[in-house]
């Protein structure tokens, strides 16, 4: 940690090599095109090497700190002007298999894993799941979306987690 | 804090929401100030950030390997814009130190080389401006002497011109005396009858100087009859000699004063010198 502080080059090597592809697996859940959300991984990597004095790890864990700037990143990155503009821009053929690939986030043969983890969880966890943490929603906009008040929204949420970290124990 | 209320917060599911960063900065700062105060919700917290960790891992695509380069040579670039470059080794800190000073020794090199060129400048124009002032100068003085000199070649020649008539032998001094009208005039004239010249002496002339309206008159007696030779005025300092009008022989000359431009036969009570030849 020490030598992160330090910005040692061997240190943002480790950092990338241990975290690059679980952040990419998050970034490229949110953005579809591989191209974009590739330079939002080397915008998500610049940020972290530029912020890293304001992470403490008394506030948590690393990987939650730098897995918070992707997303929010990814995120800004779909709702900014250029990429709605350059969705809208598409051909009107094209939008069916695009609009297809926007509801199916598992088409990736390499995602399998997931697809069976996420089914081991109930629908509904699953679709929460899918829009807060896939879709970048937050918890008041999925709300809003499943038209389901906001304390079943946590609620569900956590049972989803919980049903993650039973998995994983 | 109860046990109870410590339970229904965890279940609230906010934790979650903090671990997702989908929580108000108000939020943020209540979540973190009670994981301090209570282990429990430190843990829970922590056991949350494990499983979305786990959970990311198995969600992880690996990035293409040319990514790879891409992303570290731009944090390495974006350090050299920081000035915080980390020099991971031992080799490359070392080149940085002798760099370093190199680059300023250049930089002071450019600096002193730079003013060394000003000062020469400023040297070599206040030089400038010195020689041309010179210059001028000279050139002011060389003229004054080109002018005297060409007043002192002038002057020579008109003084070899006189020599050369007095050398002259066809030429005969005549001095003419004053009359009893003028007792202390006197003047000379020069005459060569074979030149048919008559010239006059006009620096040794000393006649009464005449007015504006009045000019003296030369003449030639010949055969008893005055023929016109000319006028000329008679101020204190004409020099030099003067040619008057051509004339074979003559018997004598006088000088009369007559109105300005002469006339036609001399006023006899006007003559004030009178010579024969």
């Amino acid at each position: 940690m020490l030598s992160l502080q330090h910005r040692e080059k061997i240190a943002v090597e480790a950092l990338y090599d241990m975290y690059s592809a679980s952040l990419f697996g998050v970034i490229s859940r949110i953005i579809n095109d591989t191209a974009i959300a590739e330079d939002v991984l080397q915008e998500t990597f610049v940020k972290i090497w530029h912020s890293f004095s304001s992470y403490s790890s008394e506030k948590g864990r690393l990987f939650t700190w730098m897995v918070n700037i992707a997303r929010n990143l990814a995120i800004d990155k779909i709702r900014s002007k250029d990429f709605k503009n350059q969705n809208k821009n598409q051909e009107i053929e094209n939008n069916v298999t695009f609009i297809d690939e926007q509801r199916n986030t598992v088409y990736k043969p390499e995602l399998m894993g997931i697809k069976d983890l996420v089914q081991t969880l109930k629908p509904e966890q699953k679709l929460i799941i899918e829009l807060v943490y896939f879709k970048g929603y937050t918890h008041v906009e999925a709300a809003e979306e499943l038209g389901i008040p906001l304390g079943t929204i946590k609620t569900r949420l956590r049972m989803a987690i919980l049903e993650l970290r039973k998995h994983f124990n | 804090m109860k046990v109870e209320d410590l339970k229904a917060y965890i279940e609230s599911g906010i934790l979650e929401l903090y671990v997702l960063g989908d929580v108000t900065p108000a939020e943020k700062l209540q979540v973190e100030e009670m994981a301090s105060k209570h282990p429990a919700i430190k843990a829970e917290l922590d056991e949350i950030e494990r499983s979305m960790e786990l959970y990311a891992e198995e969600n992880a695509i690996e990035p293409s390997e040319h990514l790879r380069g891409r992303i570290l040579g731009s944090l390495l670039t974006n350090f050299g814009d920081d000035n915080n470059f980390p020099t991971p080794t031992h080799a490359e800190r070392e080149k940085v130190v002798v760099m370093q000073p190199d680059k300023e020794k250049e930089t002071n090199f450019y600096k002193y080389a730079f003013a060394a060129c000003l000062a020469l400048l400023l040297a070599s124009a206040v030089a400038l401006y010195n020689l041309y002032s010179r210059l001028n100068d000279t050139n002011t003085q060389l003229s004054a002497m080109q002018a005297q000199n060409q007043h002192f070649s002038n002057t020579v020649s008109a003084k070899d011109n006189e020599l050369n008539l007095l050398r002259d032998t066809s030429y005969k001094l005549i001095h003419l005396r004053g009359t009893a009208k003028s007792p202390e005039s006197i003047m000379t004239v020069a005459f060569s009858p074979s030149k048919q010249k008559v010239v006059i002496d006009m620096e040794g002339l000393k006649l009464p100087a005449n007015d504006k309206t009045h000019q003296y008159q030369l003449w030639a007696l010949v055969g008893g009859k005055p023929v016109d030779l000319g006028v000329f005025d008679a101020t204190a300092d004409s020099s030099g000699f003067k040619n008057m009008k051509a004339i074979a022989s003559a018997d004598a000359f006088a000088v009369t004063l007559e109105p300005r431009g002469g006339s036609a036969s001399p006023t006899l009570s006007e003559m004030v010198v009178l010579g024969k030849y």
